[in-house]
């Protein structure tokens, strides 16, 4: 009796210390507002993703060593949850047994196996974090991982030390291997003592009641965070980027509580793992962000009851910081809980573009985007100049129906490095027969980056321009040039109630040569080519096989680079990072990479499908002075036809007007 | 106090600049325009003013595509704007616009008008000596500078060599400013939004015409012939290309 009533006062002392230590994890999340996005639909596709996440660690054993360590130490946890509710339930409830359902058999059999896992698992993670010292745990909090450690430690230790001397009082060493075997050495050592059972049940009481105390003020709130953060994720398309609530009298956010509540979730979630660090293109480049160090500052600054630290631009978070992030998403695609890094970032870039606090190329290329429609400076009327050179005359998709609308895009449309690749794809479309038109100049900048560099006025304005413009025009679907393009087209226009049939030209390449409308003559038989995955094409649209065709189609082969598909990595052109300079550089994101593809043995050619990564790595290639060992081709420039005079351009590619379908658009509010 | 900026509207420099066939006009139909650089400054230094003493800033738009330019002052920070309709084909010369702003100006009680300092429709920086004419206000150009003490203004002026000079000036009074105390500020897209809201005013013109001071007699594009060529970087490199060049084509 006198033991069941310290348990209860140990536990329940324990709990209200728990419960207050958490009191400012807990108060911004009631502060904060509803998350603009659906949070909770869709509740089978979200405990699927727990299951994937969790349950199979698929993000985590990307990373093998951690990972299986983590699988080691996560399976021993639930296994060992078991011991806790037996070391808890005997004494609070007297007569409380697990017995009838193995408690004392196999029960005690996993609890012997998997306390040895869970210690093998920790001493795996000590070498890991002290001896192998990845650097994606640069800035993490190290004493916090080491007391884990050792709570853990002593727990499992506790746990097996009260186990032998259990054995060695009354028990047998059936179903108890290991704590049997201690028993043994302990005998063997002439260690005989009566009442180490007790001793030690109520160290391992203890430890367990320190770890649960110490846990709010620790990166292992993940172990009851991270289930539910997953399940909470944003299911929206990854190229929506977040809508400004209709209350919110600015676009920016200023606190914590303008944030909505998973926002402020996402925080108290992070584990510090360090897989957006690692994944991160402007911290590989040396600029002051890491997106693991943003969210655990964002974090500090808003369990800090003093709230010193707002607004958060500015008190929190440096400016220098919001405006390195190129967007790419590498780091929510790394992030093992779906943190999303991105939304926060461009929400706080929404506050200084307010205040009017940017740099000056992002100045002259906004300035530029309101009075013109394109970043460049160029003349508006003279968007469509890259048709000049061309032996056809491109359709004014304004004034007539097109089968394809092509949406150019301003680098396609005006840098003199990428017309030429511009006009190649006109000459492609055109010898495929696809009957294709553009907008001239009633095309503008889709808004992707400038939404992403937080100017939400001006995008809306470019996006509203662009939508009048393709709805007086009659077509049945779009093709870009651009990845940025498609992304702003397919996901960020449905912001204004617009829907479109978007696909990349890469897409529509693919699908005319699979039809035998274009066909590809094999020119580079046995050369070797790599790929940029760009981030807006594969990663945001998942398109990531269309241009890995094409290239093999001409008879290159294809070794793709390390960081490919999903985690390829940023050229660090996009969210505006293009207008800005390389203040802070210390490797520009477009050499890294370039030198990446150098280490693939024989690759001679670097392939883009993006008009700004044949401007970010001719000019990387240049820096670097390598253009004796791989040229930059975007894989328009790749693609040779077929000329057999005896095969007219086949018929069936005319047929665009039978395969019209309906279109999904929704009247623009 | 009140503060009136005048904002002129001029060829976009990085269109293609044609001319008409009479020889004696550009080809406006084809062109972009945007506001006069100068003349931001001077809308700037007019929202600095408008910061620092509490003043009242309107802007009067010349120009084709004035409205827009006049929707971001109002973002900016101005009160009001007015736009001026204008003949939208023809080059109004700083003379035309000075006589037909002076009846704003006297209308607006301003105390203080500020525009830029030259265009390149008005390289010699007419219109602020013009308006101080007409208007016998003082009047004083080239300013990188203005803020009030007491009744009236200090105002710097860039001179040669790094000078700066330093005067005090009464009000009411003309400035042509060269460049706002802080460079011009970016304003947002939602700021424009919102700031569309607030209606631009209107005013005609009606200044009798004045007899011409002189007569244009040809425009012509400035002669390209051939550019420049690199002797190399090196003194020896461009001392034997020199040799070679003096050997073979001289």
């Amino acid at each position: 009796m006198r033991d069941t009533a310290i348990l209860w006062a140990l536990t329940g002392s324990a709990v209200a210390i728990t419960l207050w230590r958490s009191r400012f994890l807990i108060a911004p999340l009631v502060a904060a507002g509803r998350p603009v996005e659906d949070r909770t639909g869709h509740p089978g596709r979200r405990l699927s993703g727990v299951l994937a996440a969790v349950g199979l660690h698929r993000k985590l054993l990307q990373r093998p060593v951690s990972g299986v360590l983590h699988a080691m130490i996560f399976s021993s946890f639930l296994v060992l949850l078991t011991a806790i509710v037996q070391a808890f339930g005997s004494k609070l409830f007297p007569g409380f047994s697990l017995a009838a359902v193995g408690g004392e058999t196999w029960f005690r059999l996993m609890q012997d196996i998997f306390g040895v896992v869970m210690l093998l698992g920790v001493t795996l993670a000590i070498w890991h974090r002290y001896y192998l010292r990845p650097a994606r745990f640069r800035g993490s909090n190290n004493a916090d991982a080491t007391w884990i450690y050792v709570l853990i430690a002593a727990i499992v230790g506790s746990m097996f030390m009260e186990s032998a001397f259990a054995i060695q009082a009354h028990g047998s060493t059936a179903w108890r291997p290991v704590s049997g075997l201690i028993a043994q050495a302990l005998g063997a050592a002439g260690l005989n003592w009566p009442a180490g059972e007790a001793f030690f049940y109520w160290a391992h009481v203890i430890a367990i009641l320190a770890f649960l105390v110490y846990i709010p003020g620790s990166k292992h709130r993940h172990m009851f965070l991270a289930a539910p953060n997953i399940f909470l994720r944003n299911l929206e398309p990854k190229g929506m980027s977040p809508a400004v609530p209709a209350d919110r009298e600015q676009p920016g956010v200023n606190h914590f509580s303008d944030f909505g509540w998973k926002h402020n979730l996402d925080l108290l979630t992070c584990t510090e793992c360090g897989r957006c660090q690692a994944a991160c293109p402007a911290y590989a480049a040396g600029l002051p962000l890491s997106p693991k160090l943003l969210i655990t500052d964002l974090r500090d600054a808003m369990i800090d009851p003093s709230c010193t630290h707002e607004p958060i631009v500015g008190g929190a978070i440096s400016p220098e910081t919001l405006w390195a992030c190129t967007t790419c998403r590498a780091c929510v695609e790394a992030c093992p809980v779906e943190i999303e890094h991105l939304p926060k970032i461009i929400d706080l870039r929404r506050t200084l573009v307010e205040a009017g606090t940017i740099n000056p190329g992002m100045q002259d290329a906004f300035t530029n985007l309101g009075n013109l429609g394109n970043s460049l400076g160029q003349p508006s009327r003279q968007r469509a100049r890259w048709t000049k050179g061309l032996p056809f005359k491109v359709k004014d998709a304004r004034k007539e129906p097109v089968d394809v609308l092509w949406f150019v895009g301003d680098y396609a449309s005006y840098d003199p490095r990428v017309q030429e690749v511009t006009r190649k794809i006109a000459m492609l479309l055109h010898s495929a027969g696809v009957d294709f038109g553009i907008l001239y100049d009633a095309e503008q900048n889709s808004g992707n980056d400038v939404r992403r560099a937080g100017e939400e006025g001006l995008f809306e304005m470019l996006a509203q321009s662009n939508i009048d413009a393709l709805e007086a025009a009659d077509f049945n679907r779009i093709m870009t040039t651009d990845p940025h393009t498609l992304n702003a087209l397919r996901n960020e226009y449905r912001y204004l109630g617009a829907n479109y049939d978007v696909v990349h030209y890469t897409t529509l390449l693919a699908e005319l040569a699979e039809t035998g409308s274009l066909r590809i003559k094999k020119t580079a038989e046995g050369g070797t080519a790599t790929y940029h995955d760009p981030c807006y094409l594969g990663r945001y649209n998942g398109e990531f096989d269309a241009p890995r065709t094409l290239i093999t189609s001409v008879g290159l082969k294809l070794h793709d680079m390390p960081r490919c598909r999903e985690n390829s990595f940023c050229c660090g052109a996009g969210g505006g990072r293009i207008w800005q300079d390389d203040e802070g550089v210390v490797e520009r994101p477009s050499e890294n990479r370039i030198r990446e593809a150098l280490d693939i043995e024989g690759v001679s050619v670097f392939v883009t499908s993006c008009p700004k990564d044949k401007v970010m790595y001719s000019a990387a290639v240049d820096a670097l002075g390598v253009g004796d060992r791989i040229i930059v081709r975007d894989i328009a420039e790749i693609l040779e036809i077929e000329t057999d005079n005896n095969t007219a351009p086949s018929a069936d590619a005319h047929g665009g007007n039978e395969r019209r379908v309906a279109r999904d658009r929704k009247e623009t509010s | 106090m009140r503060i009136l900026v005048i904002l002129r509207m001029m060829p976009d420099p990085a269109s293609e600049l044609e001319l008409n066939e009479d020889g004696l006009t550009l080809d406006r139909e084809w062109l972009d325009f945007k506001l006069n650089d100068f003349d931001d400054q001077a809308l700037e230094e007019a929202i600095l003013l408008k910061e620092a003493t509490g003043a009242e800033v309107t802007a009067v738009g010349v120009g084709e595509g004035s409205r827009r330019t006049l929707q971001m002052a109002l973002a900016r920070g101005a009160d009001r704007a007015i736009e001026v309709e204008t003949d939208p084909d023809a080059m109004i010369c700083s003379r035309t616009i000075a006589k037909g702003i002076v009846k704003i100006i006297r209308d607006e009680n301003a105390d203080l008008v500020l525009t830029g300092v030259q265009t390149p429709e008005d390289l010699y920086g007419q219109l602020a000596p013009y308006l101080a004419a007409f208007l016998d206000w003082p009047s004083l150009s080239g300013t990188s500078h203005a803020a009030l003490s007491g009744n009236s203004l200090s105002v710097a002026q860039e001179r040669g060599g790094g000078r700066t000079a330093n005067y005090e000036i009464a009000l009411p009074a003309v400035l042509g400013v060269q460049t706002a105390s802080k460079a011009p500020r970016y304003v947002s897209g939602s700021k424009l939004r919102e700031a569309a809201k607030t209606p631009i005013e209107s005013a005609e013109i009606e200044a009798p015409p004045l007899a011409p001071s002189g007569q244009l007699v040809e425009l012509a594009a400035p002669q390209s012939n051939g550019g420049g060529i690199s002797l190399g970087s090196t003194a020896d490199e461009a001392a034997a290309r020199l040799i070679d060049i003096l050997a073979t084509e001289a």
